[in-house]
């Protein structure tokens, strides 16, 4: 594992560990938003493909009712009608709106459509005969286009949609499996180095300490031999004043303040 | 009397009629085209009867390539009815044609209002209304002299004068045009076979002063009922209404009047056929589909199928009679009745919604 996703560059410092685990947190709280996100837009999208299908099953069933009322106007005013219906068509009677829609920081576009009341240009056409017909298909292929519109901004929906669901899901996996182990390991090996340090530091005190001690025991030694050679020439001669016994205890005193004080400055 | 010298001049156009329409579909054809499965069975069905105009179809033709087949094999039989006729009986054709010519016009003016190319336009002309100085549209580029130097030209130029000017047709609804031409055409036809010195008081007389006053009939009905909901004022509409038949003249005031569909019906009380059709789609009790084929009436029968039916009836009438051009008149109604019906089935096939493919009008 380690190997795979390596490591960050960065020294092995206290300062350095501490940015890794603020990294780390952020990692954590992105990871989970992130998360989340994907899940709504999953939520919304398997919705979006659900009314999809029923939008072009509608639509199938609508489109088929409409070709079947322009069979049905052919028959009554028994001709192609086509032509006059193009050239008297000059304003839109049914229109689509755009709109915006936002799903979890995501603009959808939504169309909507509305009928124009009042646009009615080929109103008159068949007065002769297959005027009703006319009218009468009119209004199913207005129902006709309003699915088609609908189904038109669903697949809208659905294609955007699924290249954010796309791109969501590659920062969610990039995060779990990319940056979150790299990040650990950096804190792994951050850590492993201080306690390597903090090893050969122990190490080394533990080495000054018993060189230390062995070098207060050679004093204590020789501050022995002294004492004894003393009470010896004493014995020999006692008229002799104690006072090198004095300093040297004295000076005993001070050297064990001295230790304490190299004790201090090294930790 | 009348049928002493017919047969010199009209006897052989009648008699090839005659053999026309027995070439059309019968009730049994017809029950065979309901049971085919595709256009194709649909092709073979109509074989014998429309062969060598459908043989260059490809295989499972579109519905309207075949309608333009059938409408194909019309306009040649017709063409060569019309080739063969002479004197009065040639004119009589003459005047079937008008109808057509009035669509054709009104599909120029409609291009060159909009200034489109209207070469493009005489392709889709339907070829009955054709005549010499058809193309001749086509050079006008703007309406006032379309009016003034190519319409006057033309074999309708006596249906624009006195009613439409060329400001009118600048501005009114193309439909508008229409239908005044096609009001004019329709009472001339009328004055023309009640006047004629070799129509008046023969069996032509009858039959198609009949059919035509229930031609004008319906239309004033159609266009009562088409109108409602749209910008056509009550004054203008009374304009399109032709000054005869037998609504004329009580029923058509009462139906300039109408501002519904029960109007409608109390205008047209008074005749017992009309009476029994609002009656049939129970349009009179004042509900429902207006004229639906979709929504309404049971037995899915609407006024316009009423109408259809009613027409056909007619024209299945006139031939009973003899030494009369109205056959050829009666033939044709029956021929574009046949043309939409079997669009109508190849409509249902095709799509697949076979429950309503009974709605078509079969009088053999």
């Amino acid at each position: 594992m380690s190997g795979a996703v390596g490591r960050e560059a960065v020294f092995p410092t206290r300062q350095s560990l501490g940015l890794m685990k603020n990294k780390l947190k952020g990692a954590e709280i992105g990871h989970s938003l992130l998360k989340r996100k994907s899940e709504a837009l999953t939520k919304r999208f398997r919705d979006i493909t659900r009314r999809i299908d029923e939008a072009k099953q509608k639509m199938g069933r609508v489109m088929q009712i409409a070709a079947f009322s322009l069979a049905e106007v052919s028959y009554a005013v028994g001709g192609d009608i086509g032509y006059q219906i193009q050239e008297s068509a000059k304003q839109a009677r049914f229109r689509v709106r755009a709109k915006q829609e936002n799903v979890s920081g995501v603009l959808l576009p939504t169309f909507e459509s509305y009928t124009q009341e009042g646009v009615n240009d080929f109103g008159l056409t068949g007065l002769g005969k297959g005027g009703q017909q006319i009218q009468r298909c009119r209004e199913t292929y207005a129902r006709a286009v309003e699915t088609l519109v609908e189904l038109a901004s669903l697949q809208t929906a659905f294609l955007i949609l699924d290249e954010v669901i796309k791109v969501v899901n590659r920062r969610v996996n990039a995060i779990e499996h990319v940056i979150i182990p790299r990040t650990e390991n950096t804190i792994k090996y951050i850590n492993s180095e201080l306690d390597e340090l903090d090893r050969e530091e122990f190490y080394r005190l533990k080495k000054v300490s018993g060189k230390k001690q062995r070098d207060v025991a050679a004093a204590d030694a020789e501050i022995l031999a002294a004492r004894q050679k003393k009470a010896e020439e004493q014995a020999a001669n006692p008229k002799v004043p104690d006072a090198t016994a004095i300093f040297v205890q004295e000076e005993e005193a001070t050297d064990v303040l001295g230790e304490q004080e190299d004790n201090d400055v090294i930790f | 009397m009348e049928g002493l010298f017919f047969n010199v001049n009209g006897g052989y156009v009648e008699g090839i009629v005659r053999g026309y329409r027995n070439s059309l579909l019968s009730g049994q054809n017809y029950s065979n085209l309901t049971q085919c499965e595709t256009i194709d069975d649909v092709k073979l069905q109509l074989a014998p009867s429309y062969g060598d105009f459908l043989a260059s179809l490809s295989p499972n033709p579109s519905t309207s390539d075949l309608a333009s087949r059938m409408t194909d094999k019309l306009v040649s039989e017709f063409k060569y009815l019309i080739a063969q006729a002479t004197g009065s009986s040639a004119k009589f054709l003459e005047y079937m044609t008008y109808g057509y010519m009035i669509d054709n016009i009104a599909l120029l003016i409609t291009g060159t209002l909009h200034e489109r190319d209207t070469r493009e336009l005489l392709e889709r002309c339907h070829p009955l209304g054709w005549f010499e100085t058809l193309p001749v549209l086509c050079v006008a580029t703007n309406i006032e002299e379309l009016y003034n130097s190519v319409l006057i030209e033309t074999p309708l130029a006596a249906y624009f004068k006195g009613s439409l000017s060329h400001q009118d047709l600048d501005e009114l609804n193309i439909e508008i045009v229409r239908n005044t031409l096609y009001k004019n055409y329709l009472e001339d036809f009328y004055n023309f076979i009640n006047t004629h010195p070799d129509f008046s008081g023969t069996p032509t007389q009858d039959v198609m002063a009949e059919i035509l006053q229930f031609e004008a009939d319906r239309r004033s009905i159609n266009i009562t009922l088409n109108s409602f909901g749209t910008e056509l004022s009550k004054l203008e509409r009374r304009k399109l209404y032709p000054e005869f038949g037998k609504l004329y003249p009580e029923g058509s005031l009462m139906l300039s009047r109408a501002e519904d569909v029960e109007g409608v019906a109390l205008a047209v009380s008074a005749v017992a056929d009309y009476k029994a059709f609002f009656d049939a789609v129970g349009l009179s009790q004042g509900g429902g589909g207006l004229g639906g084929m979709g929504g309404g009436p049971a037995d899915g029968k609407s006024l316009e199928d009423l109408f259809y039916q009613k027409e056909m009836d007619l024209s299945k009438l006139v031939f009973t009679r003899q030494f009369t051009p109205a056959v050829v008149y009666a033939w044709m109604k029956l021929k574009e009745q046949e043309i939409r019906n079997v669009t109508w089935i190849s409509e249902c096939i095709a799509q697949n919604q076979k429950e309503r493919i009974g709605n078509f009008i079969s009088v053999f």
